[in-house]
């Protein structure tokens, strides 16, 4: 499956993935602060688990630095 | 969950410092150093969790927003340079030309004169109504209403809304409800129970501890969907809960440049650890002082929420935790009269400010309301005769008799 994460090109081997796991697999730093927007659109973390990734997504891993959380 | 005063104090663990250090070092530096061009294009693009500028982030400054956003319960918090900064980039944020705010005329003088006569210009209208008469804050919104705006305690009137009964009205409109909560704090106003969507604090008073610095904060209370509002509908989309402090942090308060510094900061978050205490304390003296004021012949009336006879007591007893706040005013028969009381207090010291650990005296129709004159004096409920007392966390002996002094020479 071919993704764009953070405006780079991504091949993922797996066949169904969610973003828990891609966050999980790209170890993404401080994970507790990061904001997940798919195709331009906020993904609320309780979702993470039920949303599943198809080729041609556009996935964007944002931080907020100062006084922001999930 | 952590009580309010351990969580003043521990904050949020962010990464532990290089030597170990129990408080956050002042990070007084401007820029942030990166190994690769492309990690600083990555941390502007908010890629990357790192600091790049102090205008936008400072380690120091995060810190103390931390703090604030962990016992005020909001979602967000974002620390700005002053009360008046807060509030500035709050409108900012949420209207603009054509539109209006829904406000009161009972406000701080400086609050006021910013929506009169700095925003008003900018063809922002500036729309008054009665916020104990939530009625009229429901007809006074219509489709261009961006923001309905008050104050916890309204300064120098010392009046408390019905904040559950205004904002039941304001969410039936789709309208952020916006408190100024600078006098009663985080700590006696949880402003997030009762419905409010955004909270400003001039942390330069009660949370800074003896007046050492300016500040201000701006809380978002992640209770509001950014969608429905016109200004930050794309943040909305983007940001999701997190769309006022990104469309702040990205846009309006890194373009104003109103940011904290990091000693005030350092000053704060300091200040923020012992805030209950000098809260109670400064409640108590409050209360005292009014009951003792409310009986002495040469005082003509006592303004206070915790007097029993206060149209405000039943609405301020029920929303601040059963106290009052550290200002009271109160009236004597003259403006003479009110100079000579305060010309000859040895204590109590002359100043235009509030919450101080010190007792401080103010007339303010002379100082922050000498803009006005009479006719608009009246009509806000700042009278020639009033005196304005902000209480501090003396031993309550010595202020009694400092005012008892100055008044036997009356």
């Amino acid at each position: 499956m071919q993704i764009t994460v953070n405006g780079e090109a991504n091949e993922l081997n797996e066949a169904e993935i969610n973003l828990a796991k891609l966050l999980d697999i790209r170890q993404v730093e401080s994970p507790e602060m990061v904001a997940v927007q798919l195709n331009g659109e906020f993904v609320e973390m309780k979702n993470y688990t039920s949303t599943y990734l198809k080729t041609g997504d556009d996935v964007e891993f944002l931080y907020f630095m100062g006084g922001g959380s999930r | 969950m952590t009580g309010f005063t351990t969580s003043a104090i521990h904050g949020v663990a962010l990464k532990r410092d290089v030597h170990g250090s129990l408080r956050v070092p002042v990070y007084d530096t401007v820029a942030f150093e990166f190994d690769s061009a492309k990690d600083i294009n990555q941390a502007f693009a908010g890629r990357k969790p790192a600091h790049t500028y102090s205008r936008i982030t400072n380690p120091t400054v995060e810190d103390f927003e931390q703090r604030i956003r962990l016992v005020s319960g909001g979602a967000t918090a974002i620390a700005v340079s002053s009360g008046m900064a807060a509030i500035t980039n709050v409108i900012l944020t949420l209207a603009g030309a054509g539109t209006n705010i829904v406000t009161s005329k009972h406000l701080f003088g400086n609050t006021l004169s910013l929506f009169e006569k700095t925003l008003k210009p900018w063809g922002l209208e500036i729309r008054y109504a009665d916020m104990s008469d939530p009625a009229t804050v429901s007809r006074a919104i219509d489709n261009n209403t961006r923001a309905v705006f008050l104050e916890s305690i309204t300064n120098p009137q010392l009046e408390v809304a019905d904040f559950r009964a205004l904002s039941a009205i304001t969410q039936d409109h789709s309208v952020p409800l916006v408190v100024d909560n600078t006098v009663t704090t985080p700590y006696l106003f949880r402003t997030r129970d009762s419905g409010v969507n955004v909270e400003v604090l001039s942390s330069t008073k009660y949370i800074t501890g003896g007046a050492t610095s300016l500040g201000g904060v701006i809380i978002d209370n992640g209770n509001f969907d950014w969608r429905n509002s016109p200004r930050l509908k794309d943040w909305g989309i983007k940001m999701g809960p997190l769309a006022m402090l990104g469309a702040l942090r990205r846009e309006i308060y890194r373009n104003v440049g109103s940011c904290l510094a990091p000693h005030h900061a350092y000053l704060q978050s300091l200040g923020l650890e012992t805030l209950s205490l000098r809260i109670d304390r400064s409640c108590g003296n409050t209360l005292a002082l009014a009951e003792f004021l409310q009986q002495h012949d040469k005082v003509a009336s006592v303004h206070y929420p915790g007097l029993p006879d206060s149209a405000y007591h039943t609405n301020a007893k029920e929303q601040f935790c059963g106290r009052y706040g550290g200002i009271l005013t109160f009236d004597l028969n003259s403006k003479h009269e009110c100079f000579k009381l305060m010309d000859s207090l040895k204590l109590v010291k002359r100043a235009t400010n509030v919450n101080d650990n010190k007792t401080l005296i103010l007339h303010p129709a002379s100082t922050i309301f000498c803009e006005y004159p009479d006719g608009v004096l009246s009509e806000i409920g700042v009278r020639h005769t009033m005196i304005r007392l902000s209480v501090g966390i003396e031993d309550f002996e010595d202020l009694k008799n400092d005012l008892e002094g100055g008044l036997a020479i009356l």
